[in-house]
């Protein structure tokens, strides 16, 4: 405690102590000074001598400070004060490295953000790596990570003897009406054993225990904090509420903390599984084991696939060559992640790699015109490890302001990547900046800067001291070396940033081809408005080839109601949306013409309104739209598209010939008339061509959940809150989301491929600025390097523009080599990068173009500041140099 | 008088916790204390001292404070701490068990071996 104290006071009473220390000391002296007198000195002499006798007083309060041991603190502090001002004074530079710093630090910091978070980031569930998933593969749908069915479930159960506990889940996205607004919440509908499996305690109430998952029980729900702080107010009566899910009474039995991401990030409510088994399938379930003590995973694995294949006995025709894979949790999570992130990580790596050698060449550059400085520090006596450590100290400062900046950009791009998570990844609470980010950003500033800063450091320190006091001159030794070196290392980053601006270039162009794509609609996406609707008495989700007639109902009465209103032109349903959002597909037969055993045709099977067409913009070609007299009673009907037309029907009218749907194991559905025809619409993505369609009425054949279509003469985004009052008057508990229009629509179908455009041009960006620092620097080095030479030219006569011409060919010498090795590169390049191109190839000379004039030109531009600077040069100055 | 050894390094830590042990002295006293309780025979560098009361001062094995001699001047008095008595006594311990070692060594005869 002591120790804490004199630490502290010598930290904030540095001078008192100083002051001290003086006091004692002259004591000493003239102690002794008294004792020489006695022997018979003047007083004179005796100071003299006993001053002597001590010996280097300074020197001694040296080393007492140094006891003290505040020294280190005081320097620092001096250290970084000269530091900051020496960054004021050279602003520009000072921008140039910390803007650098900042983009190679921010990357990493978020990069490794996202690796830490979803590789190594303990999950929620202690003990995680006793916890496994599980599944079926079998033939012939060969999905390793297949889902089970709860017979499956029943069969391991009770087969299982290494697993301590199991458990089955199924993700699922649940409506919650009864107390409060409608809303849609993430959710699994688990069985007993899976909150003990991960070891998830209640706040209150209780979780699932043995029972819960009974055929005959009762539907009970476990929910998170936040949906119990969002809709109950945290109350403490909510134990025991009955909500409706799903329209069906459920019964709340306690409340966890928030943070869980599985299997759904931000998952919120939990239902209980009833295991009732009546038939084998069907197959929704993915399953979780808790490894008993001492079990390995290979002896699980090993029983798994054992009970998998007497299933696969047991059950004759169902299964074939039927495993259960079992793997830890984690890596199912996000194993298959693993090599993407380490090269990705690596990637950045490299580039905060480019980006301190960059800083370290400008360092060198402007080392030379710190020599003076540095030469009259020397010679009043600091010690040259003084001096080291102040110029690393402003090198660490320059890394620090770097990272500050740069955990800006890592705070946005980890949100960016959050916002875009197609794969359900468990981004919302193991990914995110905390301290461990933080310590990891402060370590690599610090080495960065340490890095970057200790050969200029080491080669300002090791200046001689008399040729930069003689009025100037060069410092630096075995400057064509590095010369060599530095130019390699910046034609290095040339040829890079080419890889880089052509790979973005050819991403840019196939995206915004991408975006031209015809869909099919003919009307202004702005102006078409879409959502998705469910009624609140749907029908069993679980089972939803079943259809209700209240359902029926409510979305005819919606669709009639929604045309009336003002502003409405047309109002419709549909379970498929172009362009990718295809609800189902089916193969059909035509009447008269059974398939040979190659054809297999497959088609997409919207279930429309009558006026859906119309909404979109569809064009009939032959025959007629659906009206409502096809109704459930009458003929059953369809329209086909064009290319189904054009490939079945390439010589015949289409027009009252007729379709059958297909259905598993014998044919008992209608023949449908077919009556008319209409324009090719994607339902595929737009990418991919037009498949061929056939189009049903609704009030045939109905999806318990369906879009709503509306089309409007002008934007239709101001309709929705009409509409949505609209909707909540024929069903107050109607569900309605995603109201987006076909604009949105479009937008998000590229999403995808927009991510990546956006991410390679990032980075060809982040590369040429520093391969543009990078010349800059070493242009600049060299014409500082070459000042005399240049005084003498231009003493001899040379122009201006000779001399500029001379600077300026170094710098296109080096952007040309780097073009070069960089071709190469992109070629490669190019071809990795050929599954993610649309209606472009690989060698698409615009791309490549651009790229070389885009580098071309930014690197002549940064190599003409020094090269300008060079022509200012004053002969006289310069031949005065030594 | 015989020319005064060097000091072993480390040993004038022991010497000025000993000397301390004998009451509180100010730095320059001390000096003479040491010389006094060594017979002359140990040589002290002066300004050396200093940096080692800091170093004993911050390991917390003395105690310092200002105060005023007979002369009426002021001067900063060190003392030992308990911490300190105990450091004398474990060291000087020590110091017994590795002379007398030492002498046993050094007078042992051929034949001993």
């Amino acid at each position: 405690m002591t120790r804490l104290r004199f630490l502290l006071t010598r930290l904030f009473r540095r001078s008192q102590l100083d002051h001290e220390m003086d006091e004692e000391l002259q004591f000493h002296i003239s102690a002794r000074a008294e004792a020489l007198e006695k022997t018979g000195l003047s007083p004179a002499e005796a100071q003299r001598a006993a001053r002597l006798e001590f010996g280097a007083m300074e020197r001694y309060k040296e080393a007492g400070r140094e006891e003290l041991a505040f020294h280190v603190w005081h320097n620092l502090q001096a250290d970084i004060r000269y530091g900051l001002r020496m960054m004021r004074k050279a602003p520009g530079f000072a921008a140039v490295a910390v803007l650098t710093l900042a983009l190679g630090i921010g990357a990493n910091s978020g990069m490794f953000g996202i690796v830490y978070g979803l590789l190594y980031r303990p999950l929620p569930y202690p003990d995680e790596g006793r916890i496994a998933a599980v599944h079926l593969h079998f033939s012939p749908q060969n999905n390793p990570r297949g889902n089970l069915s709860l017979a499956d479930f029943a069969d391991w159960k009770a087969g299982n003897t290494t697993f301590e506990q199991v458990a089955i889940y199924a993700r699922s996205r649940f409506t919650l009406t009864g107390s409060g607004e409608a809303e849609r919440v993430a959710g699994a509908a688990v069985t007993a054993d899976y909150f003990s499996i991960l070891s998830i305690k209640p706040m209150i109430g209780r979780t699932f225990q043995p029972g819960d998952d009974a055929a005959a029980a009762p539907t009970r729900v476990v929910i998170s904090e936040s949906l119990w702080q969002r809709r109950f107010g945290r109350a403490d009566d909510a134990i025991g509420r009955v909500i409706e899910v799903d329209g069906n009474p459920a019964t709340i039995i306690g409340v966890v903390r928030r943070g869980y991401d599985f299997p759904l990030p931000n998952i919120e409510l939990w239902q209980n599984v009833r295991i009732k088994v009546t038939r084998r399938g069907p197959f929704f379930f993915q399953g979780l084991g808790r490894l008993g003590p001492g079990v390995t995973l290979e002896r699980a694995q090993a029983e798994t696939n054992l009970i998998g294949r007497n299933i696969e006995r047991a059950n004759p025709g169902v299964y074939s060559n039927m495993t259960m894979p079992v793997e830890p949790l984690r890596n199912y999570l996000v194993g298959n992640l693993r090599p993407a992130l380490f090269t990705m990580l690596a990637f950045v790596m490299a580039v905060l790699l480019i980006a301190t050698v960059n800083i370290a060449n400008l360092l060198l550059a402007r080392g030379s015109t710190r020599a003076r400085e540095m030469a009259v520090r020397l010679s009043l006596g600091a010690g040259r490890r003084r001096l080291v450590q102040q110029l690393l100290t402003e090198s660490v400062l320059l890394a620090l302001a770097g990272a500050a900046a740069g955990w800006l950009l890592a705070f946005a791009g980890i949100r960016a990547f959050r916002a875009f998570n197609p794969a359900d990844l468990p981004l919302t609470y193991q990914v995110h900046l905390d301290w461990t980010v933080l310590a990891f950003t402060i370590v690599i500033s610090v080495a960065a800067g340490i890095l970057f800063g200790i050969v200029p450091a080491l080669q300002s320190a090791r200046a001689d001291l008399q040729t930069p006091l003689k009025e100037g001159g060069r410092s630096g030794s075995g400057a064509a070396g590095h010369h060599r070196m530095r130019s390699t290392l910046v034609v290095v980053e040339v040829a890079v940033s080419f890889v880089l601006l052509v790979s973005a270039g050819l991403l840019l162009r196939s995206f915004m081809l991408l975006q031209k794509v015809d869909v099919g609609v003919n009307v202004p996406p702005a102006n078409v408005l879409t959502m998705v609707v469910t009624p609140k008495a749907t029908t069993d989700p679980k089972n939803p080839s079943a259809d209700s007639p209240v359902t029926r109902a409510f979305y005819q009465r919606a669709v009639e109601n929604l045309g009336r209103l003002p502003g409405v032109q047309y109002a419709a349903i549909s379970d498929s949306l172009p362009p990718d959002l295809e609800s189902d597909d089916d193969t059909f037969s035509i009447a008269g013409r059974p398939w040979s055993d190659q054809e297999f045709p497959s088609t997409t099977l919207p279930r429309i309104s009558p006026d859906y067409f119309r909404a979109l913009g569809v064009p009939l070609v032959r025959g007629r739209f659906f009206t409502p007299s096809d109704t459930a009673e009458s003929q059953p009907v369809v329209i086909i598209s064009a290319s189904l037309a054009r490939r079945y029907f390439p010589h015949s009218d289409p027009i009252g010939q007729k379709i059958q749907a297909s259905q598993p194991g014998g044919n008992t559905s209608p023949f449908m008339d077919v009556v008319g025809v209409v324009g090719d619409v994607k339902y595929w993505g737009m990418a991919m061509d037009a498949r061929p369609a056939y189009y049903v009425p609704f009030t045939q054949n109905l999806s318990p959940t369906s879009f709503l279509v509306v089309r409007s003469s002008n934007p239709a985004a101001a309709l929705a809150p009409i509409i949505e009052r609209e909707i909540h008057a024929v069903d107050k508990d109607a569900v309605v989301r995603r109201l987006l229009t076909m604009e949105d629509l479009l937008s998000e179908s590229v999403a995808e491929p927009r991510f990546r455009t956006l991410l390679l041009t990032g980075l060809g960006a982040l590369a040429l600025g520093l391969a543009a620092v990078g010349i800059y620097g070493v242009i600049a080095y060299s014409v500082t390097q070459r000042t005399q030479e240049i005084g003498i030219r231009m003493a001899l006569g040379a122009q201006r523009s000779h001399v500029l011409g001379m600077v300026m060919r170094h710098g296109a010498l080096l952007v040309a080599i780097g073009l070069g090795i960089g071709l190469l590169g992109s070629l490669a390049a190019a071809r990795a990068l050929s599954r993610f191109l649309f209606a472009i190839g690989p060698g698409d000379p615009l791309a490549f173009a651009l790229g070389l004039i885009l580098l071309a030109c930014v690197g002549l531009a940064a190599a003409l500041l020094p090269a300008l600077r060079a022509t200012r040069i004053d002969p006289l100055v310069a031949l005065r140099y030594e | 008088m015989r020319k005064p050894a060097e000091l072993l390094p480390g040993t004038l830590d022991l010497l000025i916790l000993k000397a301390l042990s004998l009451g509180p002295l100010h730095g320059y006293s001390l000096l003479l204390r040491i010389e006094q309780i060594s017979g002359g025979s140990l040589l002290v560098e002066q300004g050396a001292l200093y940096p080692r009361l800091y170093r004993l001062e911050e390991q917390g094995l003395l105690a310092s404070e200002w105060s005023t001699t007979e002369s009426n001047r002021r001067a900063r008095f060190y003392q030992l701490t308990r911490d300190g008595e105990k450091r004398l006594r474990q060291e000087t311990e020590s110091w017994n068990r590795v002379a007398s070692a030492m002498s046993a060594a050094l007078r042992a005869r051929p034949e001993e071996v």
